[in-house]
């Protein structure tokens, strides 16, 4: 059995991000990830903000990470070919008595050397934001927004194009601590690995207690979101943040635009017993609107295309304030196992970061040597937003790219293709619907989820009984309405 | 017996309560017009149904051809007649209007194809 | 980029542009352009294998493939053009088209545009209903799709939302390709399809229909594995202590029909809030001149007959505009009264008799439904029964007095 130098237990945006940094040497490295794709979890279920690092405490890994992390984001959307939107957010004051609030979160900044921060009147900002009305803001020009789930495949993509082995729908069900390894048992078989890396997210407490007792609790803390539609896409520009309701524990409801054109709203944040209880709930969602509307009062439930929910894993529980630090250390009792302990905000904005770190503490079991050679990722620009000179060159050489499937966001059949030709082998509707787009409009799937399932069927061969929407088990078809011998149509 | 039909002949579907006896039914009550009395002797009697399912097709554009059956069927006929049809394969091409089974289920009635599929 | 000029183009090859182009030809267009994103032609009928199509035109009760191909052969006796799996991307002010197709990028260039790109479904998120988010969740049309055009079973256990016509075929299109269909939910108190399809989907098939109710939540962590139901009050609210689970592995979502009008924001048609389509006159012209809009994107026909006739005269009157525009008229606006919901045209410009469509708000009995300006009533008539889901017409004679006037009309109910 091959042992690999450095298995990674996860393929969020973090087990990503190690995993890409790691295949810039010499090292084989593994991700084992139990969804269908990467990013199945809180990774592509978030805000999607580059932060600023004015939300945590100064001196803070949090807040370390996250301004360093923030700095180096743009050179690193460069190299994965992602966009990144630099939009800046407002912290908004409603009125005079909470004034006080923009002074402190400005001082965190300060001391964290976020740079640029101001706080503007009203007035000023009814300029740029002629939908928000508020006392004063906050500015924040360093914040900045991306695809979280386009980020998670684009680190991933990039980390199997330089070799590094992606292991889908396996799922960790223990762990065994031999000498020199440690033996990885999941539903797929049998793994090893010098190193484990632990980048679970919500499961890294069990992880952890595989080898040994947990020396910590994982309070899981649900995030829901409203998706609105890009009709909206006018009514802000930057991002709107009330001011923080608790003390740096939680960051409120917030009206982000995303990369695409629509507007989210959330998070909302709830402390839940079940880590895997990712419900959007009628009260939720009721109040998320209708704070939405007391900043922008244009916005009504109309405009609803889609509402999902997130996990934080959190390491501390409500009662004792909800904040904890990021624990990134490596195991006393197990040498060679990190674990990465409650990557909740700014883990996006700071993945870069402590990637690094992991590829610092692998340092210290072997030597890491550069790759001679190191793919990096091109952009992969929409077919609607090239020129129509491009559109027509490309239409020649395939025809394919002349056959809009979606719709709503004018995706084309070759992007589809394209999509479930990725180098990770994912093949769910989502991993299409993630990385292509198709599915993300207003009439969510209605028109081309019957043009993709076709294209599956067709042009990739899958089994209807084995295609799937996200997880393993979320089969879409449960078989054939007439039985069809040997399969020509 | 008595049995109580809903009327399908315009959106009031009054619900009319209808006496049969032997080989003849009469209306009791509920109708609010004339049609509803035809209509609900003839249901009381004799329920009928057009019947629309589909039919594999191999070496075709499409995998199936719908099909119906060219006249209404007697209701208690309805499963049998799905039974066949679900075992039925036709090959491409098919037009519309052709049949697909002839006298389906002892009924003297086709199944004839509603859609044309032409070869793959 | 490839350029076309057409007398006539029509954006949608469902039975409202074949029908609207059919009539263009006949009507004199020398040359009629249908552009369709499908690969096939139809639009939506050739998944519709029910019959109960044309019986008002023809008097014989079609399938909607059928239905579709009557057309077809008609639009290529007349020779009408067809594009094929091509998307228009956009169209600016001056009715320009820029669409896609496998072949290359083009520029259609028409004297007059017929919109007829029909409608979307209503999807989940269009109520809110709470709960996860797991496979199995399909809207009534899509399911539709996968069983009649793919031989694809969506599922084995199926929860139906939504009593209208969609939702009471799909369940017996289910139960005839063996699922077990557990009821039918609906929020109203009465089934907002025909009685008809009442009796013969689920009648027959002794599948329950729960009415007052509404789906409150929706779980599963990966499939679907139950829905609650839940009693609702006169406000349409869930009454908690009525609470049922419904284990099921689908929900099938029929919840109505948006139209769709993206396009037709696009070349800058003015648009009804209520009806979601565009405002046009008694001769389906919107508020851009030559441009019509007929079916299921202009309103949300309950027959495709009623479809056709109005996107008849939309296409004749497509044609006409080809040989002459119209010089803008005095018009007077037609709205919606007490207990009506919507009607159609909201614009009036030419006298002469003139058939309206419009819904009421509730369903009721023994009422008479009025036209009338600030000064008197024009048109009155006695209805057995008024019901939200059967569209009314009605046939009212308007005078040159009338326009002249420039009062707006009114249709309401008593």
């Amino acid at each position: 059995m091959k042992t690999f130098d450095v298995g990674i237990i996860g393929g969020g945006v973090i087990g990503s991000a190690i995993a890409r940094e790691l295949s810039k040497y010499t090292i084989d490295v593994a991700v084992f990830e139990k969804g269908c794709d990467v990013a199945s979890g809180s990774s592509k279920a978030n805000s999607g903000v580059v932060h600023s690092g004015i939300n945590s405490p100064a001196g803070s890994l949090k807040a370390r990470f996250c301004v360093q992390g923030n700095t180096m984001f743009n050179d690193l959307a460069k190299d994965l070919g992602i966009l990144v939107k630099w939009v800046g957010k407002y912290h908004i004051a409603k009125n005079a008595g909470e004034v006080s609030k923009l002074e402190k979160l400005k001082n965190v900044g300060l001391k964290n050397g976020v740079p640029g921060l101001n706080i503007i009147d009203g007035e000023e900002i009814k300029k740029k934001e002629r939908n928000v009305s508020c006392h004063s803001a906050l500015w924040v020009p360093t914040a900045g927004i991306v695809s979280p789930y386009e980020f998670t495949i684009a680190l991933a993509e990039n980390a199997a194009v330089n070799k590094v082995s992606f292991f889908l729908e396996t799922k960790v069900v223990d762990i065994k601590k031999q000498k020199d390894f440690f033996q990885i048992f999941t539903n797929k078989g049998e793994y090893q690995a010098k190193i484990l890396v632990n980048a679970a997210g919500v499961d890294c407490r069990n992880i952890v207690s595989m080898v040994e007792k947990p020396n910590f609790n994982i309070y899981p803390c649900r995030g829901e979101y409203l998706v609105l539609d890009k009709k909206c896409s006018s009514l802000i520009h930057s991002m709107i943040y009330p001011v923080p309701v608790k003390e740096l524990g939680v960051l409120g409801v917030h009206i982000t635009p995303t990369t695409e054109g629509n507007i989210i709203i959330g998070p909302s944040a709830e402390f839940i017993e079940d880590p895997y209880d990712k419900m959007t709930t009628k009260d939720m969602m009721k109040t998320l609107m209708n704070e939405a509307q007391d900043i922008i009062p244009k916005l009504s439930n109309d405009f609803v295309i889609n509402a999902y929910s997130g996990i934080r894993c959190k390491l501390a529980s409500s009662d004792a304030g909800g904040w904890a630090d990021f624990r990134i250390e490596e195991s006393t009792i197990n040498p060679g196992m990190i674990n990465l302990l409650g990557i909740e905000s700014p883990g996006l904005t700071a993945a870069l970061v402590i990637a690094k770190e992991i590829k610092t503490m692998v340092l210290n079991h072997m030597p890491l040597k550069n790759k001679d050679r190191f793919k990096k990722r091109k952009q992969v620009k929409r077919f609607v937003d090239l020129s129509v000179s491009e559109q027509k060159k490309l239409i020649e050489k395939d025809s394919r790219w002349g056959r809009v499937v979606c719709r709503c966001e004018h995706i084309t059949e070759a992007e589809v293709i394209n999509a479930l030709c990725n180098p990770l082998g994912a093949t769910s509707l989502s991993s299409v619907k993630y990385r292509c787009r198709a599915g993300m409009g207003r009439c969510q799937g209605g028109f081309c989820t019957q043009h993709i399932i076709r294209i599956m069927e067709k042009q990739f061969s899958l089994n209807i009984e084995s295609m799937k929407l996200k997880s393993s088990e979320s089969y879409l078809f449960t078989g054939r309405n007439r039985e069809v011998k040997d399969e020509k149509n | 017996m008595k049995k109580e039909i809903t009327c399908i002949v315009c959106p009031i579907g009054c619900k009319i309560l209808v006496e049969v006896k032997d080989n003849s039914a009469e209306v009791c009550s509920g109708n609010k017009c004339k049609q509803g009395l035809k209509y609900a002797v003839s249901e009381a009697l004799d329920p009928k149904r057009v019947l629309t399912s589909s039919v594999l097709v191999k070496g075709g554009l499409w995998p199936l051809v719908s099909v119906k059956t060219s006249m209404a069927i007697p209701k208690n006929k309805i499963s049998s007649v799905l039974k066949e049809i679900k075992k039925k394969h036709v090959k491409a091409p098919i037009k519309s209007g052709d049949v697909i089974i002839k006298n389906i289920a002892n009924t003297n009635i086709d199944v004839i194809a509603t859609k044309t599929v032409n070869k793959y | 980029m490839k350029k076309i000029e057409s007398d006539v183009v029509v954006i949608g090859a469902g039975p409202a542009g074949l029908s609207a182009a059919v009539s263009a030809k006949q009507h004199g267009a020398r040359n009629v352009i249908i552009l369709d994103r499908n690969s096939w032609l139809g639009g939506i009928l050739p998944q519709c294998i029910h019959d109960g199509f044309g019986v008002e035109e023809t008097g014989s009760s079609m399938t909607g493939p059928e239905y579709a191909e009557k057309y077809v052969k008609l639009a290529e006796k007349h020779n009408i053009e067809f594009m094929m799996e091509t998307m228009v991307l956009k169209i600016n002010k001056n009715h320009e088209i820029s669409a896609i197709n496998k072949k290359g990028i083009f520029k259609i260039k028409s004297k007059s545009l017929v919109l007829a790109m029909g409608c979307r479904e209503k999807t989940r998120w269009n109520i809110l209903i709470p709960g996860s988010r797991p496979s199995g969740i399909y809207t009534a049309g899509v399911a539709q799709a996968f069983i009649n055009l793919y031989n694809i079973m969506p599922g084995k256990n199926i929860v139906i939302l939504g009593s209208g016509d969609v939702g009471l075929i799909m369940a017996r299109r289910l139960k005839f390709e063996g699922a077990n269909v557990l009821g039918v939910v609906e929020i109203l108190p009465h089934p907002t399809g025909l009685p008809r399809n009442v009796v013969q989907c689920l009648d027959d098939y002794d599948i329950p229909l729960y009415l007052n109710h509404t789906v409150t939540f929706i779980e599963g962590k990966d499939r679907v594995e139950k829905v609650t139901i839940a009693q609702v009050d006169k406000d349409l609210n869930p009454i908690k202590s009525t609470k049922k689970e419904l284990k099921c592995d689908t929900l099938l979502l029929s919840l109505g029909l948006i139209p769709e009008n993206e396009l037709s924001l696009d070349v800058g048609v003015k648009i009804d809030k209520i009806t979601g389509g565009p405002i046009v006159n008694q001769v389906f012209e919107t508020s851009v001149p030559g441009v019509f809009a007929c079916g299921n994107c202009l309103q949300v026909y309950d027959t495709v007959d009623m479809l056709s006739m109005d996107s008849k005269i939309a296409g004749e009157n497509a044609s006409k505009y080809v040989k002459k525009s119209k010089k803008k008229k005095k018009n007077i606006s037609v709205k919606p009264g007490k207990g009506v919901r919507n009607v159609i045209p909201q614009i009036v410009d030419e006298k002469g008799i003139t058939q309206f469509s419009f819904r009421v708000k509730k369903p009721k009995q023994n009422v008479m439904i009025s036209c009338a300006n600030e000064e008197k009533i024009i048109f009155k008539k006695k209805f057995r029964w008024v019901n939200p889901a059967n569209m009314i017409k009605i046939n009212v004679d308007i005078s040159s007095d009338i326009i002249e006037k420039g009062q707006s009309l009114e249709v309401s109910l008593k």
